[in-house]
């Protein structure tokens, strides 16, 4: 389940992961607005191309992107059929569907293709920004943008017990498995209760030993962070550009309705 | 623009195309990009205070009890994992997952939850496409703040009135995802009436979950419930359990 995690491809070394964390998530900032406050479906259609591409640039294997894009793509084809059939007055096809007379309406069409291409837009960002960077650079950057050190902290406890968890909860969940823990529903309500709890207890065993280990390496609290290197000038480059690029972009294109 | 009446009903069939959809069906969260700027402004606004809150309890704590940082990262990854297990949903044909803020509130109140969900949530967005940035005010509303608040809430007021520990946990789980679920259909029937009237999206909105989300519930209350039991009989120290009496 471990390999689910978009960083897994953060460790490659290529253009995009060698890149300044600080200009990635304002590159990826300034993305998201720009596709948040498009009026026009072309916009984000084409932030979602260049990410697309971009991870396809960076060699992210097509059946990941597809697994992670699915769920998003399903739910913008969705929200172009329930407002093309609840919103407008300008009819463009009609059809029967199990004795229901359904009308597609003009207006619904183009506003589900707004939200849509947005959610597609938005979605491909995150994904790109997640699959080359490293999530401890990302706790960093967010810890120099002001993020309370203690939220960040437990940000990253969270991450780094995510996996060791996620191994206890499929070793549990197989073991009932083998053991016909979900073979009727009343079973399986059972089982779910006792690998909810196993997976808790362990995780309290766990914070214990990992406090241990931690106060012994000289933990008095609060997790250190060294200070960030600088940014290079390319990079710099980058964070500054990018950002107005989009602005144009969004000023040219994305402002207007479609 | 207008909302004919019969929209509701192809409304329903759409939203439930979408849960009926095979594979995993991530109807838990608000994705990136379905919330206009100002809901998801808004929303952010009414976390913050539930996290600032959330925040100042876990300095003090942290600061009592050194242990207890690391221990609520674990709480957290706990809800994370929890909130990444794919459980089939029969009456739908698909599946979906518990969101486990109820348990963890009852374990470590639901201050701190929000905190946790917060973390979870941002983890989530950023490296499972689950969620979205912009829309984490929302979802934290949802899950962390309406989730872990409502659940804490339904397991004191249970056990307030002597109801036995087991049907108490089991109540916070149930009420905990109920709860998400029905500010998860208000945000987006807020965010999605346009010129149309609220009312006659949440509604249908909620409906269309029900299928879905009325089984989870339920089952994520058995889940809390059996949690709960095992931690208390095996480990009722490491939490501050009480041990009340008249227990199961």
């Amino acid at each position: 389940m471990t390999e689910l995690f978009s960083d897994i491809f953060a460790g490659r070394n290529d253009v995009l992961t060698r890149m300044d964390a600080r200009a990635k998530v304002a590159c990826a900032i300034s993305a998201l607005l720009a596709v948040l406050f498009s009026r026009n479906a072309l916009f984000p259609a084409g932030v979602f191309a260049a990410c697309l591409s971009g991870m396809f640039l960076v060699r992210i294997p097509a059946k990941w992107i597809s697994f992670r894009i699915a769920g998003p793509a399903a739910f913008a084809l969705v929200l172009v059929l329930l407002f093309g059939f609840t919103v407008g007055v300008t009819p463009m096809a009609s059809g029967s569907f199990a004795g229901i007379r359904l009308t597609l309406m003009e207006e619904g069409v183009r506003r589900g293709l707004l939200l849509g291409a947005r959610v597609l837009g938005a979605t491909s960002v995150v994904l790109l920004l997640g699959a080359v960077t490293p999530a401890h650079r990302i706790f960093h950057v967010l810890l120099r943008a002001g993020i309370p050190a203690e939220w960040v902290e437990i940000a990253m406890l969270v991450y780094r017990y995510a996996f060791v968890l996620l191994e206890h909860a499929a070793e549990v969940s197989a073991a009932q498995r083998v053991r016909l823990g979900y073979s009727h529903p009343a079973k399986s309500m059972s089982s779910i209760g006792t690998l909810g709890g196993t997976v808790i207890l362990r995780s309290i065993d766990q914070a214990v030993r990992t406090h241990e280990a931690m106060t012994a390496r000289g933990y008095t609290g609060s997790i250190p962070f060294g200070p960030m290197a600088s940014m290079g000038r390319r990079d710099r480059w980058v964070a500054i550009s990018v950002p107005l690029l989009f602005l144009t972009a969004w000023l040219l294109v994305g402002r207007g309705q479609g | 623009m207008t909302v004919p009446r019969r929209g509701g009903i192809a409304f329903i069939s759409c939203v439930a195309a979408l849960l009926c959809f095979p594979g995993r069906a991530h109807a838990m969260h608000i994705a990136d990009g379905i919330l206009p700027p100002a809901w998801a402004g808004f929303w952010f606004l009414v976390a913050a205070p539930f996290l600032v809150l959330g925040m100042r309890e876990l300095r003090i704590r942290s600061g009592r009890e050194p242990r207890f940082k690391a221990l609520v990262g674990l709480v957290g990854a706990a809800v994370f994992v929890l909130s990444c297990m794919p459980i089939p949903v029969p009456t739908a044909g698909s599946c979906s997952h518990p969101c486990g803020t109820g348990l963890a509130a009852i374990l470590i109140g639901p201050g701190i939850t929000v905190v946790v969900a917060s973390a979870a949530l941002l983890l989530q967005a950023l490296f499972l496409a689950h969620g979205g940035l912009t829309t984490l005010g929302a979802n934290l509303v949802s899950m962390g703040v309406v989730g872990a608040y409502l659940g804490s809430g339904a397991f004191l007021v249970a056990r307030k009135v002597r109801i036995p520990w087991l049907l108490a946990a089991f109540l916070a789980g149930v009420v905990s995802d109920w709860g998400t679920y029905a500010t998860t259909s208000f945000e987006l029937s807020a965010a999605l009436a346009g010129d149309g009237s609220m009312g006659s999206l949440f509604l249908p909105i909620l409906a269309a979950f029900a299928p879905t989300q009325v089984p989870l519930g339920i089952f994520e209350g058995f889940l809390a419930a059996g949690a709960y039991r095992l931690i208390r009989t095996r480990r009722p120290e490491l939490m501050d359990l009480p041990q009340e009496e008249g227990a199961v």
